[in-house]
């Protein structure tokens, strides 16, 4: 934007300079042809006088600046046998004869510095000799005419140049802004988000469409996939549900102990199974919007209160210390899908979390002076990389030092879906107290 | 405790299960594969419970279930979904089921909410009148909320209160690690990792500890049972 701003206005200061040049060589040209024009007029003037009435007439219209000798720009001189007649000179300039007016230095009077002139020298019929010309203004007064125009210009140039570069830059970039607020709505998962399209037929309504076009397919692929999982899942309860059955009738009838680890370590694996498949589904159900609406004003401080004395056995159990740092708020949410929420982000911080688990519920103020109900599990342990964060969010992805350990991997997704559901947010991010670790903050409209 | 049984499901391998499973345990099934052979069934013959798909061809499950009770059949009704989400359960419920399973379950939790149900509907569980519970020599106090074992006076969090008065109130039945959330914490869904495990084992701790006999069971595969045994 900055260097868009500068070409604009380097540009705008170099035409004018270059227009400025030519307009000066325009005008000395004029200048110098009406003072040649004036030395031509002067001369046949005098040239009139002395065809009437020979020298005497000549040298009385020189003295009295009769006529076009009149202008006291004109100074002529008629030099010969006698003495030398002079007009607005003090002394003969020395000039070689020529056809057109010729650059002279002349003196015209006591005490003034030698002026510049065009001047035609002539002899007369009797042999005198005739000068005529016209001082002309100094190359450098128009010089200093035009570097003060030239200057005025630039100014108007540098001010013109930044308010059009402003203008042209303001425009651009709330265009832009608009697109890429789009397109970060677009990021953060709410693929409904469009650019409202302007009509100018421009560019911009090009990449606009473009935009749209792009976030629509974005749409109906994760749709999609949203959909293939949610099936997948459904259709794999069936069998998982008789897989459960089978083994607990197994179960039921063997005695050999060794049967019966094999067939309860089985049972675990079916019942995690199932418990992810039933996740899943109902990530897809959230994300289809296919929930009821079951939302009622609820304190958040109670729901964690409840989870973190149902988890607090199980923590002192894994040695971790779990405490609850809660403020009443109120939030319109479902206790049951806030809850399981909640349940999933304080069960990841006890298997990833390190020694001190801390759930805290409040109200912030975010940039736009928006009210959020927050509800925050804060540990101590290996944290999510920076750029891993927007991946632990999606389903099924468990990041590198987390595959190790027990987990389906769909925890974070679905709490990431019930925040959207509630048009909230779900963020990961570090403590605030600069110490490693991860905080995982649920927002809610309050 | 046997009784019969009224299975209407559509999908025969589930089914097989479940029937296979309830004869294991002395019970007799009755089954039906669609929705109208179910009413029939039900309004007709005289079942101890009735285990009902909430998807079936014909009729759907909610329907048969609106249609029993209608018709004034009080036999108490286990509701069975593959749908999975709690509008379901309300629905369910609403409609008049008297408990409710998401496919996929465990046998075990099936067999516990059965068990449950029909020590209900014979009028075995304590009222909630009752203001002592007892079991052996365990006794707590609802007033008072006071527990002893014997002479000896133990000292509870009041969750661990409510989970004991459950279990008092279930005494003698498998309790299952989803009853126990559904009732003592109101949660519908499973966290997954062993929490109630340890909540159990807590509260175990405090009521067995150092006492000749104890009065809590872990039942392979399905939960836990208060009794003495």
């Amino acid at each position: 934007m900055l260097r868009l701003m500068s070409a604009i206005f380097v540009l705008q200061v170099l035409s004018s300079a270059l227009a400025i040049l030519f307009l000066r060589g325009q005008m000395l040209d004029v200048v110098r042809i009406d003072r040649e024009r004036q030395v031509i007029d002067v001369r046949d003037d005098l040239l009139a006088a002395y065809y009437d009435g020979g020298r005497e007439e000549l040298a009385d219209f020189i003295t009295a600046r009769r006529g076009s000798a009149a202008d006291p720009a004109v100074f002529i001189a008629l030099t010969g046998k006698n003495a030398p007649v002079l007009s607005n000179l003090l002394r003969v300039p020395t000039i070689l004869p020529a056809a057109r007016p010729q650059p002279v230095a002349v003196q015209r009077g006591v005490g003034q510095p030698p002026a510049e002139g065009l001047a035609l020298v002539g002899q007369l019929p009797d042999g005198e000799r005739l000068v005529v010309g016209v001082v002309s203004l100094s190359e450098r007064r128009i010089d200093l005419a035009f570097a003060t125009a030239a200057g005025l210009t630039i100014a108007i140039s540098v001010l013109m140049a930044l308010l059009s570069a402003a203008v042209v830059g303001i425009v651009i970039s709330r265009r832009t802004h608009l697109i890429a607020e789009t397109a970060a709505e677009l990021a953060s998962g709410n693929f409904g988000a469009r650019v409202p399209i302007e009509g100018t037929g421009d560019g911009f309504d090009h990449l606009r469409r473009q935009l749209n076009l792009m976030a629509e397919r974005i749409g109906e692929l994760v749709a999609q996939l949203g959909a293939v999982s949610g099936a997948l899942a459904h259709d794999l309860r069936s069998p998982v549900a008789r897989l459960s059955a089978a083994i607990d009738l197994a179960l039921a009838r063997v005695e050999d102990p060794r049967a019966i680890e094999a067939l309860q370590s089985a049972r675990a694996d079916a019942d995690a199974l199932r418990a992810m498949l039933e996740t899943a589904l109902e990530i897809s159900m959230i994300e289809g919007g296919v929930v009821e609406d079951r939302r009622r004003p609820l304190d958040l401080a109670a729901v964690a209160e409840d989870l973190v004395e149902l988890y607090d056995p199980l923590a002192e159990q894994s040695g971790v210390r779990l405490e609850g740092r809660l403020e009443a708020v109120t939030a319109s949410a479902d206790r049951e899908l806030v809850s399981r929420a909640l349940a999933n982000l304080i069960d990841n911080a006890l298997k990833y979390g390190g020694k001190t688990v801390t759930v805290s519920t409040g109200m912030r103020r975010d940039a736009n002076d928006v009210l959020w109900a927050e509800i925050a599990v804060e540990d101590n342990g290996v944290g999510i990389a920076l750029a891993d964060r927007a991946r632990a969010v999606e389903r099924f992805v468990r990041l590198d030092d987390a595959r190790t350990r027990p987990g389906g991997g769909l925890g974070l997704a679905m709490v990431a879906a019930v925040a959207r559901l509630h048009g909230g947010s779900f963020e990961l991010s570090d403590p605030s107290s600069g110490s490693k670790g991860l905080v995982a903050t649920l927002r809610l409209p309050c | 405790m046997a009784g019969r049984i009224l299975l209407v499901e559509d999908d025969q391998q589930i089914a097989d299960y479940i029937v296979s499973g309830l004869a294991e345990e002395g019970f007799t099934v009755d089954r039906a594969d669609n929705g109208r052979d179910g009413l029939f069934l039900a309004t007709d013959s005289l079942f101890d419970l009735v285990v009902l798909d909430r998807m079936l061809p014909g009729m759907d499950g909610l329907a048969l279930l609106k249609a029993m009770r209608a018709a004034d059949v009080p036999t108490p009704v286990i509701l069975l979904s593959a749908l999975g989400s709690t509008d379901d359960r309300i629905s369910g419920l609403t409609a008049g089921a008297d408990d409710y399973l998401s496919k996929p379950f465990s046998f075990g939790e099936l067999l516990a909410r059965i068990h449950a149900l029909l020590r209900r509907a014979a009028g075995g569980v304590r009222q909630a009148q009752e203001t002592t519970l007892r079991c052996a020599d365990l006794e707590l106090d609802r007033l008072t909320r006071q527990v002893k074992r014997g002479m000896r006076k133990i000292a509870l969090q009041p969750r661990e209160f409510r989970l004991l008065e459950y279990m008092l109130m279930h005494a003698g039945e498998v309790v299952t690690r989803t009853m126990l959330l559904e009732a003592v914490w109101d949660y519908h869904f499973d966290p997954g990792t062993n929490v109630i495990d340890v909540h159990i084992s807590r509260l175990r701790r405090k009521i067995d500890d150092g006492e000749v006999r104890a009065l809590f069971h872990t039942v392979r595969g399905a939960g836990y049972r208060l009794a003495v045994d």
